[in-house]
Protein backbone atom coordinates (compact mmCIF):
# COMPACT_ATOMS: atom_id res chain seq x y z
CA UNK A 1 0.00 0.00 0.00
CA UNK A 2 2.57 2.53 0.64
CA UNK A 3 4.52 1.97 -2.10
CA UNK A 4 1.30 2.61 -4.15
CA UNK A 5 1.21 5.86 -2.90
CA UNK A 6 4.64 6.41 -3.54
CA UNK A 7 4.18 5.83 -7.07
CA UNK A 8 0.96 8.16 -6.88
CA UNK A 9 3.02 10.50 -5.86
CA UNK A 10 6.03 10.23 -7.86
CA UNK A 11 3.22 10.77 -10.85
CA UNK A 12 2.14 13.51 -9.27
CA UNK A 13 5.44 14.62 -9.43
CA UNK A 14 6.91 14.16 -13.16
CA UNK A 15 2.78 15.56 -13.88
CA UNK A 16 4.06 18.59 -12.38
CA UNK A 17 7.11 19.15 -14.01
CA UNK A 18 6.32 18.69 -17.48
CA UNK A 19 5.65 22.20 -18.69
CA UNK A 20 9.46 23.07 -17.19
CA UNK A 21 10.95 20.28 -18.60
CA UNK A 22 10.00 20.73 -21.30
CA UNK A 23 11.07 24.50 -21.21
CA UNK A 24 14.53 22.93 -20.11
CA UNK A 25 14.90 20.69 -23.13
CA UNK A 26 13.66 23.14 -25.66
CA UNK A 27 14.88 26.25 -24.20
CA UNK A 28 18.04 25.44 -22.96
CA UNK A 29 20.02 21.93 -23.25
CA UNK A 30 18.85 21.41 -26.95
CA UNK A 31 20.00 24.29 -28.56
CA UNK A 32 23.36 24.59 -26.20
CA UNK A 33 24.27 20.95 -28.14
CA UNK A 34 22.93 21.93 -31.54
CA UNK A 35 25.17 25.02 -31.62
CA UNK A 36 28.32 22.88 -31.03
CA UNK A 37 26.75 20.34 -33.58
CA UNK A 38 25.78 23.16 -36.39
CA UNK A 39 29.37 24.92 -35.98
CA UNK A 40 30.60 21.67 -37.69
CA UNK A 41 28.26 22.84 -40.45
CA UNK A 42 28.16 25.01 -43.31
CA UNK A 43 24.58 26.22 -43.41
CA UNK A 44 23.07 29.15 -44.60
CA UNK A 45 23.76 31.79 -47.66
CA UNK A 46 25.65 30.12 -50.48
CA UNK A 47 24.97 26.76 -48.82
CA UNK A 48 20.68 26.01 -48.86
CA UNK A 49 21.46 22.41 -47.03
CA UNK A 50 23.64 22.11 -44.30
CA UNK A 51 26.80 20.27 -45.06
CA UNK A 52 29.58 18.85 -42.80
CA UNK A 53 32.63 20.64 -42.90
CA UNK A 54 34.86 19.53 -39.89
CA UNK A 55 37.08 21.89 -37.73
CA UNK A 56 36.63 24.43 -41.26
CA UNK A 57 34.58 27.25 -40.03
CA UNK A 58 36.69 27.27 -36.69
CA UNK A 59 39.71 27.58 -39.05
CA UNK A 60 38.38 30.38 -40.85
CA UNK A 61 37.49 32.40 -37.58
CA UNK A 62 41.01 32.19 -35.71
CA UNK A 63 42.95 32.62 -38.99
CA UNK A 64 41.06 34.78 -41.83
CA UNK A 65 38.41 36.47 -39.87
CA UNK A 66 38.82 40.10 -39.77
CA UNK A 67 36.92 40.81 -36.98
CA UNK A 68 37.50 38.13 -34.12
CA UNK A 69 40.49 38.91 -32.59
CA UNK A 70 39.19 42.86 -32.46
CA UNK A 71 35.90 41.33 -31.14
CA UNK A 72 37.56 39.41 -28.64
CA UNK A 73 40.02 41.62 -27.20
CA UNK A 74 37.33 44.70 -26.48
CA UNK A 75 34.65 42.18 -25.20
CA UNK A 76 37.05 40.91 -22.85
CA UNK A 77 37.97 45.01 -22.04
CA UNK A 78 34.52 45.73 -21.75
CA UNK A 79 33.91 42.86 -19.34
CA UNK A 80 37.07 44.03 -17.12
CA UNK A 81 36.63 47.68 -16.77
CA UNK A 82 32.67 47.21 -16.02
CA UNK A 83 32.74 44.39 -13.94
CA UNK A 84 35.44 45.79 -11.85
CA UNK A 85 33.79 49.22 -11.99
CA UNK A 86 30.38 48.15 -10.66
CA UNK A 87 32.09 45.84 -8.29
CA UNK A 88 33.78 49.01 -6.69
CA UNK A 89 31.07 51.35 -7.27
CA UNK A 90 28.06 48.70 -5.91
CA UNK A 91 30.34 47.84 -2.77
CA UNK A 92 30.79 51.46 -1.76
CA UNK A 93 27.21 52.91 -2.14
CA UNK A 94 26.04 49.42 -0.73
CA UNK A 95 28.66 50.08 2.23
CA UNK A 96 27.07 53.95 3.37
CA UNK A 97 23.67 52.61 2.47
CA UNK A 98 24.39 50.27 5.20
CA UNK A 99 24.28 53.06 7.92
CA UNK A 100 21.03 54.48 9.81
CA UNK A 101 19.86 57.11 7.58
CA UNK A 102 16.88 58.52 7.26
CA UNK A 103 14.93 57.47 3.48
CA UNK A 104 17.62 54.51 3.40
CA UNK A 105 14.42 52.55 1.16
CA UNK A 106 14.24 55.84 -0.80
CA UNK A 107 17.54 55.78 -1.25
CA UNK A 108 18.02 52.59 -2.31
CA UNK A 109 15.05 52.49 -5.03
CA UNK A 110 17.02 55.47 -6.50
CA UNK A 111 20.46 53.49 -7.11
CA UNK A 112 18.27 50.26 -8.17
CA UNK A 113 15.95 51.85 -10.79
CA UNK A 114 18.85 52.57 -13.52
CA UNK A 115 18.99 48.20 -13.56
CA UNK A 116 15.20 47.83 -14.13
CA UNK A 117 14.40 50.28 -17.17
CA UNK A 118 14.65 48.84 -20.46
CA UNK A 119 17.80 48.90 -21.52
CA UNK A 120 16.90 50.11 -25.45
CA UNK A 121 15.46 53.33 -23.98
CA UNK A 122 18.34 53.79 -21.68
CA UNK A 123 21.62 53.18 -24.01
CA UNK A 124 19.48 56.06 -26.53
CA UNK A 125 18.92 58.48 -23.18
CA UNK A 126 22.60 57.93 -22.54
CA UNK A 127 23.71 58.72 -26.00
CA UNK A 128 21.83 62.25 -25.80
CA UNK A 129 24.44 62.81 -23.19
CA UNK A 130 27.39 61.81 -25.11
CA UNK A 131 26.59 63.31 -28.08
CA UNK A 132 29.22 64.90 -29.82
CA UNK A 133 28.30 68.97 -30.07
CA UNK A 134 25.24 69.90 -27.80
CA UNK A 135 25.86 66.79 -25.15
CA UNK A 136 25.08 67.04 -21.84
CA UNK A 137 28.36 65.40 -20.75
CA UNK A 138 30.41 67.53 -23.67
CA UNK A 139 28.41 70.98 -21.60
CA UNK A 140 30.16 70.07 -18.53
CA UNK A 141 33.90 69.65 -20.12
CA UNK A 142 33.25 73.16 -21.89
CA UNK A 143 32.90 74.02 -17.83
CA UNK A 144 35.68 72.77 -17.53
CA UNK A 145 37.56 74.43 -19.85
CA UNK A 146 37.65 70.74 -21.81
CA UNK A 147 38.29 70.03 -25.35
CA UNK A 148 34.26 68.65 -26.08
CA UNK A 149 34.47 64.69 -26.85
CA UNK A 150 32.87 62.24 -29.24
CA UNK A 151 32.61 59.56 -26.60
CA UNK A 152 31.09 56.19 -28.15
CA UNK A 153 31.65 58.18 -31.67
CA UNK A 154 35.29 58.00 -30.91
CA UNK A 155 37.53 54.57 -31.36
CA UNK A 156 39.17 54.91 -28.38
CA UNK A 157 36.55 56.02 -25.84
CA UNK A 158 33.66 53.76 -27.10
CA UNK A 159 34.09 51.08 -24.86
CA UNK A 160 34.91 52.80 -21.67
CA UNK A 161 31.82 55.03 -22.63
CA UNK A 162 29.69 51.79 -22.54
CA UNK A 163 31.55 50.21 -19.19
CA UNK A 164 30.27 53.51 -17.43
CA UNK A 165 26.82 53.21 -18.50
CA UNK A 166 27.33 49.26 -17.18
CA UNK A 167 28.21 50.63 -14.35
CA UNK A 168 26.03 52.68 -13.83
CA UNK A 169 23.47 49.73 -14.59
CA UNK A 170 24.64 47.52 -11.33
CA UNK A 171 21.67 48.71 -9.05
CA UNK A 172 21.09 45.09 -8.43
CA UNK A 173 25.14 44.56 -7.04
CA UNK A 174 24.22 46.88 -4.95
CA UNK A 175 20.79 45.62 -3.39
CA UNK A 176 22.35 42.42 -3.16
CA UNK A 177 25.90 43.49 -1.22
CA UNK A 178 23.45 45.56 1.09
CA UNK A 179 21.63 42.56 2.28
CA UNK A 180 24.82 40.86 2.57
CA UNK A 181 26.09 43.91 4.74
CA UNK A 182 23.04 43.35 6.92
CA UNK A 183 23.48 39.65 7.29
CA UNK A 184 26.98 40.38 8.92
CA UNK A 185 27.18 39.54 12.43
CA UNK A 186 26.92 42.38 14.84
CA UNK A 187 29.26 40.67 17.42
CA UNK A 188 32.10 40.24 15.06
CA UNK A 189 32.01 43.96 14.61
CA UNK A 190 31.57 44.75 18.68
CA UNK A 191 34.12 42.30 19.89
CA UNK A 192 36.57 43.98 17.06
CA UNK A 193 35.89 47.79 18.25
CA UNK A 194 36.53 46.10 21.63
CA UNK A 195 40.13 45.54 20.41
CA UNK A 196 40.61 48.63 19.43
CA UNK A 197 40.18 47.90 15.28
CA UNK A 198 39.60 51.34 13.52
CA UNK A 199 37.02 51.46 10.83
CA UNK A 200 39.13 50.62 8.10
CA UNK A 201 40.45 47.58 9.91
CA UNK A 202 36.86 46.72 10.66
CA UNK A 203 36.43 46.64 6.96
CA UNK A 204 39.30 44.86 5.58
CA UNK A 205 38.97 42.13 8.88
CA UNK A 206 35.47 41.66 9.38
CA UNK A 207 33.38 43.13 6.78
CA UNK A 208 35.70 41.60 3.54
CA UNK A 209 35.83 38.03 5.24
CA UNK A 210 32.72 38.02 5.73
CA UNK A 211 30.75 39.25 2.40
CA UNK A 212 33.45 37.33 0.29
CA UNK A 213 30.82 34.76 -0.76
CA UNK A 214 28.01 37.59 -2.42
CA UNK A 215 31.70 39.33 -3.55
CA UNK A 216 32.14 35.72 -5.20
CA UNK A 217 28.63 35.68 -6.55
CA UNK A 218 28.40 38.93 -7.88
CA UNK A 219 31.51 38.75 -9.61
CA UNK A 220 30.29 35.34 -11.52
CA UNK A 221 27.04 36.97 -12.43
CA UNK A 222 27.88 40.32 -13.66
CA UNK A 223 30.85 38.41 -15.47
CA UNK A 224 29.11 36.71 -17.36
CA UNK A 225 26.22 39.16 -17.39
CA UNK A 226 28.98 41.53 -19.57
CA UNK A 227 30.67 39.16 -21.44
CA UNK A 228 26.97 38.83 -23.33
CA UNK A 229 26.79 43.06 -23.81
CA UNK A 230 24.93 43.03 -26.91
CA UNK A 231 22.44 46.01 -27.09
CA UNK A 232 24.75 49.03 -27.77
CA UNK A 233 25.88 47.29 -30.42
CA UNK A 234 23.04 46.93 -32.14
CA UNK A 235 21.23 49.74 -30.47
CA UNK A 236 24.24 52.71 -31.14
CA UNK A 237 27.07 51.43 -32.90
CA UNK A 238 26.57 48.93 -34.88
CA UNK A 239 30.18 47.47 -33.74
CA UNK A 240 32.13 50.67 -34.36
CA UNK A 241 33.48 53.02 -34.76
CA UNK A 242 35.82 50.58 -37.01
CA UNK A 243 35.65 47.39 -34.51
CA UNK A 244 35.55 49.00 -31.31
CA UNK A 245 32.46 47.93 -30.61
CA UNK A 246 32.39 44.79 -32.36
CA UNK A 247 31.45 42.80 -29.47
CA UNK A 248 31.39 39.19 -29.74
CA UNK A 249 28.02 38.57 -29.42
CA UNK A 250 27.74 41.21 -32.24
CA UNK A 251 30.05 39.47 -34.35
CA UNK A 252 27.57 36.33 -33.55
CA UNK A 253 24.46 37.93 -34.59
CA UNK A 254 26.06 39.54 -37.63
CA UNK A 255 27.25 36.35 -38.88
CA UNK A 256 24.06 34.34 -38.67
CA UNK A 257 21.24 37.06 -38.87
CA UNK A 258 22.64 39.43 -40.94
CA UNK A 259 24.85 37.55 -43.39
CA UNK A 260 22.93 34.58 -42.87
CA UNK A 261 25.40 32.08 -42.02
CA UNK A 262 24.34 29.90 -39.66
CA UNK A 263 27.13 27.16 -39.25
CA UNK A 264 29.62 30.35 -38.83
CA UNK A 265 27.98 31.98 -36.22
CA UNK A 266 27.10 29.16 -34.39
CA UNK A 267 31.16 28.68 -34.37
CA UNK A 268 31.53 32.27 -32.61
CA UNK A 269 28.81 31.41 -30.62
CA UNK A 270 30.92 28.17 -29.01
CA UNK A 271 34.14 30.00 -29.09
CA UNK A 272 32.02 32.49 -26.97
CA UNK A 273 30.64 29.47 -24.82
CA UNK A 274 34.05 28.30 -24.31
CA UNK A 275 35.83 31.63 -23.16
CA UNK A 276 33.12 32.10 -20.86
CA UNK A 277 33.51 28.81 -18.96
CA UNK A 278 37.14 29.04 -19.05
CA UNK A 279 36.60 32.84 -16.62
CA UNK A 280 34.23 31.06 -14.75
CA UNK A 281 36.38 27.81 -13.93
CA UNK A 282 39.07 30.46 -12.84
CA UNK A 283 36.79 32.51 -10.77
CA UNK A 284 35.97 28.85 -9.14
CA UNK A 285 39.26 27.50 -8.63
CA UNK A 286 40.31 30.92 -7.08
CA UNK A 287 37.55 31.33 -4.96
CA UNK A 288 38.83 28.19 -2.87
CA UNK A 289 41.68 30.98 -1.23
CA UNK A 290 39.84 34.15 -0.25
CA UNK A 291 35.90 33.07 0.12
CA UNK A 292 34.63 32.11 3.31
CA UNK A 293 32.39 29.92 3.97
CA UNK A 294 30.76 30.17 7.65
CA UNK A 295 31.25 26.88 9.56
CA UNK A 296 33.98 26.20 7.06
CA UNK A 297 36.65 25.21 9.29
CA UNK A 298 38.78 28.22 7.65
CA UNK B 1 32.21 59.78 20.30
CA UNK B 2 28.58 60.56 19.86
CA UNK B 3 29.05 63.22 17.96
CA UNK B 4 31.85 61.77 15.81
CA UNK B 5 29.05 59.35 14.71
CA UNK B 6 26.29 62.15 14.40
CA UNK B 7 28.75 64.34 11.86
CA UNK B 8 30.04 60.81 9.86
CA UNK B 9 26.41 59.74 9.51
CA UNK B 10 25.35 63.35 8.30
CA UNK B 11 28.28 63.42 5.71
CA UNK B 12 27.27 60.15 4.42
CA UNK B 13 23.93 61.23 3.97
CA UNK B 14 25.07 64.29 2.17
CA UNK B 15 27.03 61.94 -0.05
CA UNK B 16 24.65 59.68 -0.73
CA UNK B 17 22.12 62.21 -1.70
CA UNK B 18 24.73 63.99 -3.91
CA UNK B 19 25.17 60.57 -5.63
CA UNK B 20 21.72 59.42 -6.33
CA UNK B 21 21.16 63.08 -7.71
CA UNK B 22 24.30 62.48 -10.30
CA UNK B 23 22.40 58.76 -9.89
CA UNK B 24 19.26 60.20 -11.97
CA UNK B 25 20.87 62.66 -14.59
CA UNK B 26 20.52 60.37 -17.63
CA UNK B 27 17.01 59.82 -16.48
CA UNK B 28 15.92 63.48 -15.22
CA UNK B 29 18.25 64.68 -18.60
CA UNK B 30 15.89 62.38 -21.10
CA UNK B 31 12.25 64.06 -19.38
CA UNK B 32 13.83 67.58 -19.61
CA UNK B 33 14.94 67.15 -23.23
CA UNK B 34 11.95 65.69 -24.31
CA UNK B 35 10.13 68.75 -23.00
CA UNK B 36 12.17 71.34 -25.00
CA UNK B 37 11.46 72.42 -28.64
CA UNK B 38 13.82 71.01 -31.61
CA UNK B 39 15.64 74.51 -31.60
CA UNK B 40 16.19 74.65 -28.33
CA UNK B 41 17.48 70.77 -27.43
CA UNK B 42 20.38 71.68 -30.34
CA UNK B 43 21.38 74.76 -28.46
CA UNK B 44 24.75 75.05 -26.60
CA UNK B 45 25.44 75.66 -24.35
CA UNK B 46 22.03 73.61 -23.06
CA UNK B 47 19.04 75.13 -21.18
CA UNK B 48 18.56 73.36 -17.87
CA UNK B 49 14.76 74.01 -17.82
CA UNK B 50 12.84 73.58 -20.56
CA UNK B 51 12.70 77.65 -21.88
CA UNK B 52 9.94 77.05 -24.10
CA UNK B 53 8.09 74.14 -22.63
CA UNK B 54 6.33 71.90 -25.23
CA UNK B 55 4.56 68.56 -25.63
CA UNK B 56 4.48 68.03 -28.98
CA UNK B 57 7.78 65.96 -29.13
CA UNK B 58 5.30 63.44 -27.21
CA UNK B 59 2.04 63.79 -29.67
CA UNK B 60 4.68 63.55 -32.81
CA UNK B 61 6.43 60.41 -31.72
CA UNK B 62 3.41 58.69 -30.74
CA UNK B 63 2.54 57.87 -34.34
CA UNK B 64 5.64 59.06 -36.20
CA UNK B 65 7.89 57.18 -38.86
CA UNK B 66 5.13 54.35 -39.74
CA UNK B 67 5.30 53.56 -36.28
CA UNK B 68 2.50 53.55 -33.89
CA UNK B 69 3.30 53.22 -30.23
CA UNK B 70 -0.73 52.73 -29.34
CA UNK B 71 -0.41 49.22 -31.21
CA UNK B 72 3.30 48.60 -30.02
CA UNK B 73 1.73 48.98 -26.35
CA UNK B 74 -0.45 46.53 -27.41
CA UNK B 75 2.07 44.11 -28.99
CA UNK B 76 4.18 44.33 -25.75
CA UNK B 77 1.24 43.02 -23.64
CA UNK B 78 -0.04 40.38 -25.74
CA UNK B 79 3.08 39.01 -25.22
CA UNK B 80 3.79 39.79 -21.50
CA UNK B 81 0.46 39.45 -19.42
CA UNK B 82 0.15 35.81 -20.95
CA UNK B 83 4.49 34.77 -20.69
CA UNK B 84 4.48 35.61 -17.70
CA UNK B 85 0.90 34.13 -15.91
CA UNK B 86 2.05 30.89 -17.81
CA UNK B 87 5.77 31.17 -16.62
CA UNK B 88 4.83 31.82 -13.19
CA UNK B 89 2.06 28.76 -13.38
CA UNK B 90 4.79 26.37 -14.49
CA UNK B 91 7.54 27.70 -12.95
CA UNK B 92 5.73 26.94 -9.47
CA UNK B 93 4.15 23.80 -10.40
CA UNK B 94 7.90 22.54 -10.68
CA UNK B 95 9.50 24.17 -7.45
CA UNK B 96 6.27 22.29 -5.82
CA UNK B 97 7.56 18.73 -7.18
CA UNK B 98 11.10 19.28 -6.38
CA UNK B 99 9.92 21.05 -2.90
CA UNK B 100 7.53 18.49 -1.79
CA UNK B 101 7.64 15.31 -3.05
CA UNK B 102 9.67 12.86 -3.11
CA UNK B 103 10.91 10.72 -6.64
CA UNK B 104 13.70 8.95 -7.90
CA UNK B 105 15.90 11.85 -9.71
CA UNK B 106 14.91 14.59 -8.33
CA UNK B 107 18.71 16.14 -7.62
CA UNK B 108 19.61 15.04 -10.94
CA UNK B 109 16.74 17.04 -12.54
CA UNK B 110 17.33 19.78 -9.98
CA UNK B 111 20.87 20.36 -10.41
CA UNK B 112 20.03 20.24 -14.21
CA UNK B 113 17.72 23.70 -13.68
CA UNK B 114 20.18 24.82 -11.30
CA UNK B 115 23.03 24.74 -14.19
CA UNK B 116 21.01 26.70 -16.55
CA UNK B 117 20.41 29.72 -14.83
CA UNK B 118 24.13 30.39 -15.80
CA UNK B 119 23.66 29.79 -19.40
CA UNK B 120 24.28 33.10 -21.68
CA UNK B 121 21.50 33.88 -23.48
CA UNK B 122 23.01 34.98 -26.29
CA UNK B 123 24.91 31.63 -27.16
CA UNK B 124 21.81 29.47 -27.48
CA UNK B 125 19.78 32.39 -30.43
CA UNK B 126 20.58 30.69 -33.74
CA UNK B 127 19.33 26.76 -32.44
CA UNK B 128 16.33 28.87 -31.22
CA UNK B 129 15.45 30.47 -34.20
CA UNK B 130 15.81 27.79 -36.58
CA UNK B 131 13.49 25.75 -33.95
CA UNK B 132 11.00 28.21 -33.63
CA UNK B 133 11.21 29.00 -37.76
CA UNK B 134 7.78 27.88 -38.53
CA UNK B 135 6.64 30.70 -35.66
CA UNK B 136 8.68 33.68 -37.52
CA UNK B 137 6.79 37.01 -37.18
CA UNK B 138 4.38 35.99 -34.67
CA UNK B 139 4.42 36.39 -30.96
CA UNK B 140 4.60 32.71 -30.35
CA UNK B 141 8.76 32.81 -29.98
CA UNK B 142 8.39 35.35 -27.35
CA UNK B 143 6.27 33.98 -25.71
CA UNK B 144 7.25 30.42 -25.64
CA UNK B 145 10.86 31.18 -24.48
CA UNK B 146 9.33 31.96 -20.58
CA UNK B 147 5.76 29.95 -20.89
CA UNK B 148 7.35 26.60 -20.09
CA UNK B 149 9.05 28.21 -16.78
CA UNK B 150 12.34 29.63 -16.43
CA UNK B 151 15.07 27.87 -14.56
CA UNK B 152 15.85 31.16 -12.33
CA UNK B 153 12.17 31.67 -11.89
CA UNK B 154 11.88 27.61 -10.39
CA UNK B 155 14.84 27.95 -8.36
CA UNK B 156 13.64 31.21 -6.18
CA UNK B 157 10.16 29.44 -6.09
CA UNK B 158 11.68 26.27 -4.31
CA UNK B 159 13.60 27.97 -2.26
CA UNK B 160 10.99 29.69 -0.58
CA UNK B 161 8.31 26.76 -0.60
CA UNK B 162 10.96 24.93 1.23
CA UNK B 163 10.01 27.18 4.28
CA UNK B 164 6.68 26.54 4.67
CA UNK B 165 6.16 24.27 7.46
CA UNK B 166 5.45 21.06 5.93
CA UNK B 167 2.80 19.68 8.33
CA UNK B 168 0.06 21.69 6.00
CA UNK B 169 0.56 19.07 3.45
CA UNK B 170 0.22 16.54 5.88
CA UNK B 171 -2.89 18.27 7.49
CA UNK B 172 -4.12 18.58 3.80
CA UNK B 173 -3.38 14.94 2.51
CA UNK B 174 -5.09 13.91 5.61
CA UNK B 175 -8.13 15.74 4.49
CA UNK B 176 -8.03 13.94 1.16
CA UNK B 177 -6.35 16.88 -0.73
CA UNK B 178 -4.41 15.51 -3.81
CA UNK B 179 -0.51 17.47 -4.79
CA UNK B 180 -2.21 19.60 -7.34
CA UNK B 181 -4.88 20.85 -5.09
CA UNK B 182 -2.11 21.25 -1.99
CA UNK B 183 -0.22 23.29 -4.60
CA UNK B 184 -2.99 25.48 -5.72
CA UNK B 185 -5.11 25.99 -2.11
CA UNK B 186 -1.94 25.99 0.58
CA UNK B 187 1.17 26.88 -1.00
CA UNK B 188 -0.09 29.55 -3.39
CA UNK B 189 -1.33 31.26 -1.03
CA UNK B 190 0.81 31.21 1.18
CA UNK B 191 3.69 32.25 -1.12
CA UNK B 192 2.16 35.82 -2.41
CA UNK B 193 4.69 38.31 -1.96
CA UNK B 194 7.09 35.52 -3.68
CA UNK B 195 4.70 35.31 -6.40
CA UNK B 196 4.43 39.24 -6.74
CA UNK B 197 8.21 39.36 -6.93
CA UNK B 198 8.35 37.13 -9.43
CA UNK B 199 5.96 38.28 -11.32
CA UNK B 200 7.63 41.69 -11.17
CA UNK B 201 10.75 40.25 -12.48
CA UNK B 202 9.49 37.98 -15.51
CA UNK B 203 7.02 40.85 -16.72
CA UNK B 204 10.03 43.52 -16.57
CA UNK B 205 11.94 40.80 -18.45
CA UNK B 206 9.92 40.06 -20.82
CA UNK B 207 8.64 43.57 -21.56
CA UNK B 208 12.76 44.78 -21.81
CA UNK B 209 13.31 42.12 -23.98
CA UNK B 210 15.01 43.51 -26.89
CA UNK B 211 17.31 40.52 -28.89
CA UNK B 212 14.19 37.74 -29.17
CA UNK B 213 11.82 40.57 -30.76
CA UNK B 214 14.72 41.73 -32.97
CA UNK B 215 15.11 38.23 -34.00
CA UNK B 216 11.86 37.02 -34.44
CA UNK B 217 9.82 39.71 -35.71
CA UNK B 218 9.45 41.16 -38.66
CA UNK B 219 6.60 43.43 -39.62
CA UNK B 220 5.67 46.72 -38.24
CA UNK B 221 2.71 46.01 -37.06
CA UNK B 222 3.77 42.82 -34.78
CA UNK B 223 6.30 45.37 -33.70
CA UNK B 224 6.71 45.54 -29.74
CA UNK B 225 7.90 48.64 -27.86
CA UNK B 226 11.53 47.93 -27.35
CA UNK B 227 11.84 46.95 -31.25
CA UNK B 228 9.68 50.03 -32.18
CA UNK B 229 11.70 52.32 -30.16
CA UNK B 230 15.34 50.37 -32.06
CA UNK B 231 13.72 51.46 -35.02
CA UNK B 232 12.68 54.67 -34.00
CA UNK B 233 16.34 55.38 -33.37
CA UNK B 234 17.04 54.07 -37.40
CA UNK B 235 14.63 56.57 -38.67
CA UNK B 236 15.27 59.46 -36.45
CA UNK B 237 19.07 58.78 -35.32
CA UNK B 238 19.59 62.71 -34.59
CA UNK B 239 16.44 63.77 -33.81
CA UNK B 240 17.30 63.74 -30.42
CA UNK B 241 14.09 66.16 -29.10
CA UNK B 242 11.77 63.02 -30.56
CA UNK B 243 13.85 60.36 -29.75
CA UNK B 244 13.94 61.12 -25.93
CA UNK B 245 10.01 61.36 -25.98
CA UNK B 246 10.05 58.13 -27.42
CA UNK B 247 11.93 56.50 -25.11
CA UNK B 248 10.07 58.01 -22.10
CA UNK B 249 7.34 56.70 -23.43
CA UNK B 250 8.70 53.25 -23.52
CA UNK B 251 9.64 53.63 -19.70
CA UNK B 252 6.04 54.53 -18.31
CA UNK B 253 4.75 51.18 -17.79
CA UNK B 254 7.92 49.68 -15.88
CA UNK B 255 8.63 52.82 -13.92
CA UNK B 256 5.03 52.82 -13.17
CA UNK B 257 5.44 49.15 -12.14
CA UNK B 258 8.33 49.75 -9.90
CA UNK B 259 6.38 52.95 -8.20
CA UNK B 260 3.51 50.56 -7.30
CA UNK B 261 5.59 47.68 -6.58
CA UNK B 262 8.71 48.86 -5.63
CA UNK B 263 9.23 46.32 -2.56
CA UNK B 264 8.80 43.40 -5.06
CA UNK B 265 11.42 44.87 -7.12
CA UNK B 266 14.07 45.12 -4.60
CA UNK B 267 12.88 41.84 -2.77
CA UNK B 268 13.86 39.65 -5.90
CA UNK B 269 17.07 40.63 -6.16
CA UNK B 270 17.71 40.17 -2.41
CA UNK B 271 16.39 36.82 -2.31
CA UNK B 272 18.65 35.95 -5.92
CA UNK B 273 21.60 37.03 -4.23
CA UNK B 274 21.47 35.69 -0.61
CA UNK B 275 20.13 32.04 -1.47
CA UNK B 276 22.30 31.97 -4.96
Amino acid sequence: MPNKRKRKEATAAYLCLIPSIIGLIFITYLPLLSVFALSFFNWGSGAPDPKFIGLDNYVRLFTTDPYFLDSLRVTVVFAVLTVIGSMIYSLFIAMLLNRKIPARGFLRAVFYLPYVLPSMAVYIGWSWLYEANFGLFNYFLSLLGAEKMKFIADGRLVVPSLALIGVWLSGNLIVIFLAGLQNVPRVYHEAALIDGANSFQRFRHVTIPCMTPIIFYNLLMALINNMQIVTPALALTNGGPGNESRFITYLMYQSAFINNHLGYGSSVSTVFFVIIAIFTVILFLTSRNWVFYEGDGK
Amino acid sequence: MVRKNRLATALTYAFLCAAALVDIIPFVWMILSSLKPQSEIFSFPPSLLPRQFTLRNYTAAWNAGGLNFARMFMNSMIVAVPATSLCILSSSLAAFAFARIRFSGRDFLFMCFVSAIMMPTMMVMIPTFLLMRPFIDTFVPLIARVMFGLPFVVFLFRQFFMTIPRELDDAALVDGYSKLRIWWSIIMPLSKPVVATLVVFVFQQVYNDFLYPLIFINSKSNFTVQLGLASFRGIYATRYDLLMAASVFTLVPILALFVAAQRYFVEGVVMTGLKG
